[in-house]
């Protein structure tokens, strides 16, 4: 102990007997934290000179069963011009395989299928331009559905849709309606998709030419929202405008087609297929590709 | 699992020369805003006014964020040009406002989509982005509320006419 923590344990001694019998509560609990701190504080500057005083190897000395992995570095994965196209065009054959696989089920019929007919064309026409446009740059293109999409949301929902007795998921009770949702999900995310992708792409006339097919998916969207809601086309939710003009509801409806004010980054929710014995639907977030969803130059190798 | 990163060497800000751009782009939502709102005090709308008065406040919504994106280069003013060209057209009649706003609508997503080339922030490029997606939109309800069907007049729905398209070059030169 140093000589002015024992003057100040002495000083404190003296004061304790003056004031024996009195209460003063916080006031000296506070004073004897205030010294245990100094003197917790005092071992940890100790302890950690001991410590430094170790150093200096880049052996930690530190005991260890058994033998550590080693550490696998990641794949340089940088979002090229072409990563970005290539991810267009994957995207745009998951929608190419759902309208394929929608019609050799024959759940589309009349109005619709002739709709669908039309979607899939464009998208065959969209995925040819963005492969072109890969190869002008001097990639590959990529010509198959996106292949984490395919997984966690396509196929998903289709079973939903059509049943798996393998999984034991029945036939859903309105095919019509169900896949009307997922299109209009799917065809609102492909826009969403092109519309990220303006910022990311470093060529502007790329740029121009990525938003030239997003807003032709937005339009897909917005025809299977006036189907699906012909009574209200345009969404007021979240607008500034006059009470007599807002919806008088306080939940959207599934679909519009205007949904908002802005093209939105959001995930599209989607319900789809039977309701299990609690009445309940399955509900689906469809997503933007993320960075892991990306279909990079480097995974040709793989 | 990648370690990804996102290569760009395009600036974040408005250059001068997207400023102007967007300036533009501002004049022609206010006029696009009055046009929707001269039809509705017309009368025009019917079962449908309650959107054609979204469809103004999304416009005056562009106007706005196009404001808070370049500040003061922001004219605040309509296009009077655009406007006093279509004011006729946005009268009572429902179908006329509707179709009027359906062919301006489509010349805004030919027009934003070349701005979108010539844009070198990102800012204002990923801006108008946003407001191409929903333009094209916009497009769709009115050609429904026009009283157009998806079947019978598909690229009514679906297709920027050669029209818009040779109009936005136009616009897009002058700006």
């Amino acid at each position: 102990m140093s000589n002015s923590n024992r003057e100040e344990l002495q000083a404190f001694s003296k004061i304790v007997k003056a004031t024996q019998g009195a209460d003063f509560g916080p006031a000296l609990q506070s004073s004897l934290s205030r010294r245990r701190f100094f003197i917790a504080g005092g071992a940890t500057i100790s302890f950690g000179a001991l410590l430094a005083a170790c150093g200096g190897s880049t052996n930690t000395g530190i005991a260890r069963l058994g033998e550590a992995p080693t550490k696998t570095e990641l794949d340089d994965a940088p979002v090229t011009d072409i990563a970005l196209l290539r991810t267009a065009t994957s995207l745009e054959h998951n929608a190419i395989f759902v309208y394929e696989t929608v019609a050799a089920a024959g759940l589309l019929s009349g109005d619709a299928a002739t709709l669908a007919a039309r979607f899939l064309s464009d998208h065959k026409a969209h995925a040819e331009a963005t492969a072109s446009l890969t190869e002008k740059l001097g990639g590959k293109a990529y010509n198959e559905p996106n292949p984490r999409l395919q997984s966690i949301y396509i196929e998903p929902a289709l079973r939903l849709i059509t049943g798996d007795d393998a999984s034991g998921i029945p036939v859903t009770d309105d095919p019509v309606a169900d896949v009307l949702a997922l299109a209009y999900a799917l065809e609102t995310i492909a826009g969403s998709t092109y519309q990220v992708y303006v910022p990311m792409l470093a060529d502007s006339a790329l740029r121009a030419a990525a938003i030239g097919i997003g807003e032709q998916e937005a339009r897909h969207a917005a025809v299977i929202g006036s189907l699906l809601n012909p009574s209200r086309l345009v969404s007021s939710f979240g607008l500034s405008i006059a009470a007599e003009y807002q919806e008088q509801t306080d939940v959207p409806a599934a679909a519009y087609a205007v949904p908002s004010t802005f093209g939105t980054k959001a995930p599209v929710p989607v319900v789809l297929g039977a309701a299990n014995e609690s009445g309940i639907r399955t509900s689906l977030n469809l997503e933007t590709p993320s960075l892991n969803s990306m279909v990079y130059e480097y995974l040709d190798g793989e | 699992m990648t370690a990804s990163k996102i290569i760009s060497v395009s600036p974040v800000r408005p250059t001068p020369a997207d400023t102007v751009l967007l300036a533009s782009a501002q004049a022609t939502a206010l006029a696009m805003r009055d046009l929707y709102q001269a039809a509705v005090g017309a009368g025009a709308g019917g079962e449908h006014v309650a959107c054609l008065v979204s469809l103004a406040a999304h416009h005056d919504a562009y106007a706005q964020t196009i404001s808070s994106l370049i500040g003061r280069a922001a004219p605040q003013a309509r296009d009077s040009e655009i406007f006093s060209a279509n004011e006729a057209d946005f009268g009572s009649d429902t179908m006329a406002a509707a179709l009027a706003a359906h062919a301006l609508e489509n010349s805004l997503v030919a027009a934003h989509t070349e701005v979108i080339g010539m844009l070198e922030g990102t800012e204002g490029a990923a801006l108008i982005a946003s407001m191409v997606i929903i333009e094209a939109r916009h497009v769709v309800a009115l050609a429904a509320i026009a009283g157009k069907s998806p079947i019978d007049d598909t690229d009514l729905f679906l297709v920027t006419p050669e029209a818009a398209q040779a109009d936005a070059q136009t616009t897009t030169t002058v700006a």
